[in-house]
């Protein structure tokens, strides 16, 4: 149930978890997350009043969904081989970070030009519009962006802002591996900026 | 007439109000901008002017909006408190000053991507082959759609698939090679006029030029010089190479009409 896509967005909610597994579905899950460790994987929980398919559930019981996510990192060469380039991930990055410190929400017009700044207009353009159909981010009913589902199960927050505040100017990290950098140099080379897509 | 100016000037103040608490809400401004207690006592000084549904109604949706902005400075407050915080304008500088490997590698340091399997299971491949079955002959559903005679299927000419532009009768690298050879003959020593050159008999074929055009100067075949009073074209020779290409963009808007006196 938790591997396995059956609609829209992955994984499963509580109820329907209750529903396979039976009352003591949290045990399973807990069994479930010891056993995914030794696989790299953990088992996530995300309140589902912050997804966009959040309904009250009828007993009144918390309503949650439950993914399977990777339980450590991905290095550079790891996220070039799930097709994502050096440029979707700086604009990741980038919008995630403006739409946090301004409390969740934030105008499309200004996510756009900060992702700009790094990676062009045009490319910016397409970029929100990737983040949008793969539920990095939501547009809310007044336009604004907010964060998606897809970020409240995928990113550690808190961890992307300790670190952008923490960092430092362009060219005063030194002793910071070049493999991102080389990785970089390629992704810019101009026959493959063709395609900025992300994969839904 | 006093009283009639006063009631104005106070719908103004409201409406001013009103929209200033919009912008708050849309996130262009910090909430603690604005001067709860100042847009209170606007709201009193004004609340006995009142007498129309409209007027009041006026009042109700500046005191709603004022209290969305109340909710906004304590939502802030709680927020700033929280470790997640960091200003706004301090994060939009340290996004300016890092480069794009930087931010790549931060996100990368937070980010655990979900699992996602998609598997045919027993009950789907079921479901699959129950709709097919049930499914009506593709002529059954013709029938329906009621298209007219059906046309058997028949061989097509080469010539025919190239007037439909189905087929291309020249490879796309000979066509680009024989526009840069027809720029190079048209072209003195600096180069020839943008618009004189993608000029053709027809709009689309203008239309088809430029683009082709466009494709010469990103594979390096060709540059193209921009001031402000015209672009110039210039070919190169070759070997051409990647990095020989534009690096910017150059958006050309073309319409007829804009083509049309320029290439005179």
């Amino acid at each position: 149930m938790l591997f396995f896509k059956r609609g829209r967005i992955p994984g499963a909610r509580s109820w329907e978890l209750k529903t396979g597994l039976g009352k003591e579905y949290l045990k399973v899950l807990a069994q479930l997350d010891e056993e995914l460790k030794d696989l790299d994987l953990e088992v996530k929980k995300v309140e589902a009043q912050n997804l966009s398919d959040y309904k009250p559930s009828l007993d009144g019981e918390e309503e949650m969904r439950y993914f399977v996510r990777l339980k450590g990192t991905l290095t550079p060469k790891e996220a070039r081989m799930t097709g994502w380039r050096i440029d979707n991930l700086a604009a990741l990055a980038a919008c995630m970070s403006l739409i946090v410190s301004k409390q969740g929400k934030s105008e499309r017009k200004e996510l756009e030009q900060i992702i700009g700044e790094k990676v062009g207009r045009w490319r910016a353009l397409t970029l929100t519009d990737a983040f949008l159909r793969s539920g990095y981010l939501e547009e809310d009913e007044e336009g604004l962006m907010k964060i998606g589902w897809r970020t409240r199960a995928e990113l550690d927050l808190e961890s992307l802002m300790m670190l952008i505040a923490e960092s430092k100017p362009k060219g005063t990290i030194v002793d910071e591996p070049s493999e991102v950098s080389e990785k970089a140099d390629e992704v810019e080379s101009p026959a493959e900026t063709v395609e900025a897509e992300l994969e839904d | 007439m006093a009283e009639k100016t006063s009631k104005s000037a106070g719908r103004r103040e409201l409406e001013e109000l009103i929209q200033t608490c919009v912008s708050i809400h849309n996130r262009e401004f910090s909430p603690f901008l604005l001067d709860i207690s100042e847009a209170l006592r606007i709201l009193r000084r004004h609340s006995k002017d009142w007498k129309t549904f409209s007027d009041n109604l006026l009042d109700m949706r500046a005191i709603t909006s004022l209290a969305r902005v109340v909710g906004l400075q304590s939502a802030n407050l709680r927020f700033q408190s929280s470790s997640l915080y960091v200003d706004p304008g301090m994060v939009k500088q340290k996004i300016h000053s890092m480069s794009r490997e930087q931010l790549a590698e931060y996100l990368l340091l937070s980010w655990h991507p979900v699992v996602e399997l998609e598997q045919l299971t027993e009950a789907s491949t079921k479901e699959a082959l129950d709709y097919w079955q049930k499914m009506l002959s593709f002529f059954e559903r013709r029938k329906r759609l009621q298209a007219g005679p059906f046309n058997e299927p028949s061989a097509m000419e080469t010539a025919e698939l190239s007037r439909l532009r189905i087929h291309e009768e020249k490879a796309f690298n000979q066509r680009l090679e024989d526009l840069r050879l027809e720029m190079k003959s048209k072209s003195g020593n600096d180069g020839v006029d943008y618009w004189k050159f993608v000029k053709a008999g027809s709009f689309a074929q203008t239309v088809l030029r430029a683009q082709m055009v466009s494709f010469l100067v990103s594979y390096g075949m060709a540059i193209l010089e921009r001031t402000e009073e015209k672009m110039t074209l210039i070919p190169r020779d070759p070997p051409f190479a990647r990095g020989q290409g534009s690096p910017l963009s150059l958006p050309i808007p073309i319409t007829q009409e804009a083509v049309a006196p320029r290439a005179k």
